[in-house]
């Protein structure tokens, strides 16, 4: 029971008091100080990548349990304003540290895809994601293989959901990414490969066709 | 960057909004604070809190401040706002199905009983037909928002655990206003008023010193008895609700203590 919590949520970076303090929020929500939750769990998000990109789920069982428990919203409430606060510091947090960055987007965009409301994805946070993948789609950063992996990650994961949300931005994304793969020339190998799947993958209906899987996945053996 | 950015993300929100904190005349009765976390039932509020009316954000326009300031709302606020606008359409389509099937009880039984096609007189108070529901969302929101607070009582909780829906009584027991019923907004202010005041009769008892309580019920006493028309007892102890002319025939003993309405002003003043 104690691992697999761990393993599910991935808190293991936590060191154990706040790890405590996690699992309490998830069982007991009323008992703890959510505020002071939602703010460890957004610090952590900053530093640990792997947190970063899983730390929606931890988010949403903590909401459901606020929810049933209390019938409140203290959690998400204070989440989503402290996550407009990095999301309106990003391009200082960007040039301080592109590693911070890429956790803030990833962190940003999993709260996305796990947070709903009712069932359908938060509309408050379309556009900032937009923005998000915007910034990575600008030529400064396509140059950086790290922030284009966190690009296409994030286009793996929500793309067809951002997309229902609003074509058009999606489509002007991608009008951004295909040029920069065309015409930018400081992009690295990697990048250029990463960028090619994605426009594959989006072509293909946010999904890789069998061939175009055998081709980016594959070993190749002569 | 191109022409996504026609949203802004301008300067004034503050997650820390004071008159989310204050404390308030009815702070008392709310279960929950505006900030949404819960309360301890008997709290007092500190002195040193502000009340709602100073220290207001920038983003609160008045006819008073300096003109428009930016509206954008901090995000906790906006995925409330959708929250409530997804319940409340929720909500309608859920009373649609339920009026549909109220308009088509099981057929089996009507015929057996041999009543041509009889729509007892839930159909015509109660459910509405088909077309008369009310539709616009602004209302239906606000509406909610209404019933929201008023649920948002330590005095409905002890009433929904005390009396289940079966044994209720209607015209004895308060029974939620109906929001998707049309109704003028006066009349639909009035039941409200009137629904939270019969639920004061839960109010939990007070801890607070009762002689200053005392000294208050007896002016508000004063002003409110020529508005009833339901007996009261001139005992200090027990309260009458305000009622705009419409005769409440409740129980005395339903009403377990002094009205909270009353208490709050001393409390204000206390602090």
């Amino acid at each position: 029971m104690e691992t697999s919590s761990k393993e599910e949520y991935k808190i293991q970076s936590f060191d154990l008091e706040t790890q405590q303090l996690l699992k309490t929020a998830l069982k007991d929500p009323g008992s703890v100080d959510l505020e002071k939750v939602s703010s460890l769990i957004v610090d952590q998000s900053l530093k640990d990548q792997i947190f970063s990109r899983e730390a929606g789920r931890i988010c949403y069982t903590i909401v459901q349990a606020e929810a049933k428990q209390t019938n409140g919203n203290v959690f998400r409430r204070n989440l989503l304003n402290r996550l407009q606060q990095e999301f309106k510091a990003r391009e200082e947090t960007r040039k301080r540290s592109t590693q911070e960055w890429v956790c803030l987007v990833s962190f940003i965009c999993n709260i996305f895809d796990y947070l709903k409301v009712n069932n359908m994805p938060m509309m408050a946070l379309v556009h900032p994601v937009y923005d998000c993948l915007f910034r990575l789609a600008q030529s400064d950063a396509l140059k950086n293989e790290e922030e284009v992996d966190c690009l296409v990650l994030q286009l793996h994961r929500i793309g067809d959901q951002l997309e229902k949300m609003n074509m058009q931005l999606m489509d002007e994304l991608f009008n951004l990414l295909r040029d920069g793969f065309l015409l930018q020339e400081d992009l690295s190998s990697m990048g250029r490969l990463l960028l090619l799947e994605i426009l594959e993958f989006r072509a293909g209906g946010w999904t890789l066709s069998e061939t175009a899987q055998k081709y980016y996945y594959s070993e190749v053996t002569d | 960057m191109s022409a996504h950015q026609k949203y802004k993300y301008e300067n004034d929100y503050k997650p820390d909004e004071n008159r989310n904190k204050g404390a308030s005349r009815w702070s008392h009765c709310r279960k929950r604070g505006a900030d949404g976390s819960l309360r301890k039932s008997h709290s007092v509020e500190e002195p040193g809190k502000c009340s709602q009316s100073s220290r207001r954000p920038e983003s609160f326009t008045t006819p008073e401040s300096e003109g428009p300031v930016s509206r954008v709302k901090n995000w906790g606020d906006e995925v409330e706002a959708e929250e409530m606008r997804s319940n409340v359409r929720r909500d309608m389509h859920r009373y649609r199905r339920r009026i549909l099937e109220a308009d088509f009880p099981q057929r089996e039984r009507k015929i057996s009983s041999g009543s041509s096609d009889s729509r007892d007189s839930r159909d015509s108070k109660e459910s509405p037909a088909k077309g008369d529901i009310e539709t616009d969302e602004t209302t239906l929101i606000r509406r909610q928002k209404q019933i929201n607070y008023g649920k948002n009582t330590l005095a409905y909780d002890r009433y929904i655990k005390e009396v289940p829906k079966h044994v209720r009584q209607p015209g004895v027991h308060p029974k939620t206003p109906n929001k998707f019923k049309k109704y003028s907004r006066r009349s639909w202010d009035q039941q409200i008023k009137l629904w939270r005041v019969k639920l004061h009769a839960w109010d939990p008892p007070a801890e607070e010193g009762s002689d200053l309580q005392q000294i208050e019920e007896i002016d508000l006493g004063e002003i409110m008895d020529f508005e009833l028309d339901v007996e009261c007892s001139s005992n200090t102890e027990s309260h009458c609700p305000t009622s705009s002319g419409g005769s409440l025939s409740l129980a005395e003993d339903s009403f377990t203590g002094t009205p909270k309405k009353m208490m709050k002003i001393e409390d204000a003043e206390m602090s």
